[in-house]
């Protein structure tokens, strides 16, 4: 069993390139979508400021890098 | 898709190969360690080891968080779950690393209530829908994994979540390199630097492997190209004298990395006196703890947990494998007693161990002809 992706969730490796569509700033969250279209509910905190459109790296629900 | 097709081209990679192949010099074996596990699961996943001279070999490092964490801490965590009204969770691969007395799975299958999640914030939202109960996250993964339950620490305070709280394992990727440095019993060339913890800590903190032991480090990322260029990359500074942290991740990772993640870790985290690693023993300042403004969210403190150090198995040799002394396949139970269906040890547990990649992408059966 691995964490639902091939890989381990955990690891460095599991940097997941997604699309920013909605936006929650009173609670710092944003709607995303992956490559395969499914959505997340992401931290964005740390590469605020972010827009609809943008493309951010996610790893553990949290959005690391703005692409 | 962007960022990942063009870089598993196969004609670029077969000519990137034989530049590779051209730089090498006749005779001289070069010895690279690949710190980060994902690489290590890249490399095997596609045959990046065929594309190399057989002069130029690559050596997997404990960068998967995974494989790293001791027995001891596996039966504290079940420990804890097992505590009457609590939901332990933790991500999915967590489940199975075999403590001394079974796996989180199995204590699951006993009776406790353990989840897998996808995030701490999973975890935290199962805190929230069950009020009367308490919720414990099991914590583990380097720098690129701490930020994420930092945030969540932050929200579940600021959201006065009471019945949540952390097991933190974290740990940090530059002791470990460091212990691996002075290990006596270890010669490497080179280091092919982690991609995404490099997202958060940037790549200065790996300036101390060039001078302090004149070694090249370059940060890479995931898809089969970037490994490949990363090697030429380390191929070209010893061909050259060169010896320098160099980025071949560029389009993601920043040289100083994420300021404000720093800051966050910073805020909630502090530094363990020691820490075990699976395989490595205690390693100083090598792992996280929740810093005293957070106290109140540390399952250590809020649950009775055991903390008996455990010897790990007499059969498993994941210390040498994460060192690189050995193959995966030289390991007395590789393949046989331990299989990522009944793992011994953790490197076989995690897709990303070492162990597990040889096993999934058929490298044993070859590599054990030739042994």
């Amino acid at each position: 069993m691995s964490c639902g992706s091939e890989h381990c969730i955990t690891c460095g490796d599991d940097g997941v390139p997604m699309r920013v569509l909605h936006l929650d700033d009173a609670r710092g969250l944003a709607l995303c979508e992956d490559g395969g279209g499914e959505r997340h509910t992401v931290e964005t905190e740390l590469v605020a400021p972010v827009a609809p459109g943008d493309e951010v790296l996610v790893h553990a629900g949290v959005a690391l890098v703005a692409l | 898709m962007r960022f990942v097709d063009e870089f598993r081209d196969a004609e670029l990679g077969r000519a990137l190969a034989g530049e590779i192949l051209a730089m090498v010099e006749p005779g001289r074996h070069y010895k690279v360690m690949e710190v980060c596990g994902g690489h290590t699961h890249s490399i095997y996943k596609y045959g990046v080891d065929d594309l190399l001279p057989a002069n130029v070999e690559l050596v997997h490092g404990p960068g998967c968080p995974v494989c790293v964490i001791p027995m001891g801490r596996v039966d504290d965590g079940i420990a804890v779950a097992r505590e009457p009204g609590v939901i332990f969770t933790c991500f999915g691969d967590m489940m199975r690393v075999p403590g001394s007395a079974g796996t989180l799975l199995e204590a699951k299958a006993e009776g406790a209530d353990v989840r897998m999640v996808y995030s701490p914030l999973d975890a935290l939202r199962i805190a929230k829908a069950n009020p009367e109960r308490e919720v414990v996250f099991f914590a583990i993964g380097f720098e690129t994994t701490a930020p994420s339950t930092a945030l969540t620490l932050r929200r579940a305070r600021a959201e006065g979540v009471r019945n949540f709280s952390c097991m933190c394992s974290h740990v940090t990727i530059v002791p470990p390199l460091r212990a691996l440095l002075d290990s006596p019993d270890l010669r490497l060339d080179g280091f092919i630097g982690p991609g995404h913890v490099s997202t958060v800590v940037g790549a200065r903190p790996f300036e101390f492997i060039p001078r302090g032991y004149g070694k090249p480090v370059v940060i890479a990322g995931f898809e089969p190209l970037d490994i490949l260029q990363a090697i030429h990359m380390i191929l070209l500074q010893l061909g050259q004298g060169r010896c320098e942290v160099e980025n071949q991740y560029k389009r993601v990772v920043p040289w100083e990395g994420n300021a404000r993640a720093l800051e966050v870790m910073a805020e909630v985290f502090e530094l363990r006196p020691h820490f075990e690693w699976r395989g490595l023993g205690f390693i100083s300042q090598s792992g996280l703890k929740l810093s005293e403004a957070y106290a109140d969210y540390d399952a250590e403190r809020r649950f009775s947990v055991p903390g008996v150090r455990v010897a790990d198995p007499k059969a498993c040799q994941c210390g040498e494998v994460l060192k690189g002394v050995i193959k995966p396949w030289e390991c007395k139970v590789f393949g046989t007693a331990c299989t990522p269906e009944r793992p011994i040890g953790t490197c076989m547990v995690s897709s990303e161990g070492a162990c597990a990649a040889y096993y999934n992408f058929g490298r044993f059966a070859r590599e054990r002809e030739v042994v």
